[in-house]
């Protein structure tokens, strides 16, 4: 409810987010990195979706975390894949439970997780939405045009 | 991993994040008694680290030992991170975070705990 001029992607609620988003990013990427070291060739699919996920919620922990303009599109970017990712590998891990005969962080769209992760990405989207609004009037009103120089890594 | 020194991480990391939630309640930012109690988490971590290294390479333990080993050091950054991230807060979301590294490791040591006694069966 804070309608701080200064509000970024990382203050207030936003420094909750980041937080919750780290703890994704640790567990998704420990989880990857045994599943990936010492078991790959057992379900290399489910891992290699650990290993991607736990690529997007780093990629979406620093860009909130930074929240400049730049970030702020990565992190849009992420948080969108996120959802998808999460709503895909959910559905395909009820509907063909053989091609995941391992879990992932996004299985059973995060059952494992107490279904965070499907909750992560639709918080992560408001409140980006949320904090362009009062950012826009703090900064330039010409946010369309944009000359950030390495926008190309937003292409995620 | 001994059922002792687990209980007792996850009552203290549960005291911590119902003082940092009263302390977001009546929004007050983060203080010395919330790196106090970080501070004593870790160290109760830490002991459980090396308690569970042990026990490990002396054949205790789950069969996947390498998830075990995984939460055993992944732990231990939590409280850490916890603190600096809620330092830079000067509002209520600073004990906020807090909250959020408090419940995961309480979280983290009960699927810790459900590993172990895998193999005990």
């Amino acid at each position: 409810m804070s309608d701080r001029a200064e509000a970024t992607t990382r203050s207030g609620p936003g420094r909750l987010l980041v937080a919750v988003y780290a703890l994704f990013a640790l567990a998704a990427g420990a989880r990857a990195g045994v599943q990936i070291g010492t078991k790959f060739s057992e379900a290399p699919v489910a891992y290699l979706l650990s290993a991607v996920a736990a690529v997007i919620y780093v990629l979406a922990t620093v860009a909130l975390a930074l929240g400049g303009r730049t970030s702020r599109r990565v992190a849009v970017a992420a948080c969108s894949v996120e959802l998808l990712g999460v709503l895909v590998v959910g559905t395909l891990s009820l509907a063909d439970a053989s091609a995941f005969p391992d879990a992932t962080v996004w299985s059973g769209f995060g059952r494992g997780y107490g279904y965070v992760p499907l909750v992560l990405p639709i918080v992560g989207l408001v409140w980006l939405w949320r904090t362009s609004r009062t950012d826009g009037q703090a900064s330039a009103p010409t946010a369309a045009k944009d000359t950030a120089p390495d926008t190309g890594s937003t292409s995620a | 991993m001994t059922n002792a020194l687990a209980t007792v991480i996850i009552v203290v990391s549960l005291l911590a994040a119902a003082y940092s939630l009263w302390s977001a309640w009546r929004d007050k930012a983060m203080g010395v008694p919330h790196l106090v109690a970080l501070g004593v988490l870790e160290v109760l971590l830490i002991t459980q680290a090396v308690v569970g290294f042990v026990k490990v390479s002396g054949g205790e333990g789950p069969h996947s030992s390498a998830t075990f080993v995984g939460y055993l050091l992944a732990i231990l950054l939590i409280p850490p991170a916890g603190a600096g991230w809620g330092l830079l807060e000067r509002s209520r979301y600073g004990p906020g975070v807090i909250v959020v590294a408090c419940l995961a490791v309480a979280i983290m040591i009960v699927r810790m705990q459900q590993l172990w006694q895998g193999t005990n069966v």
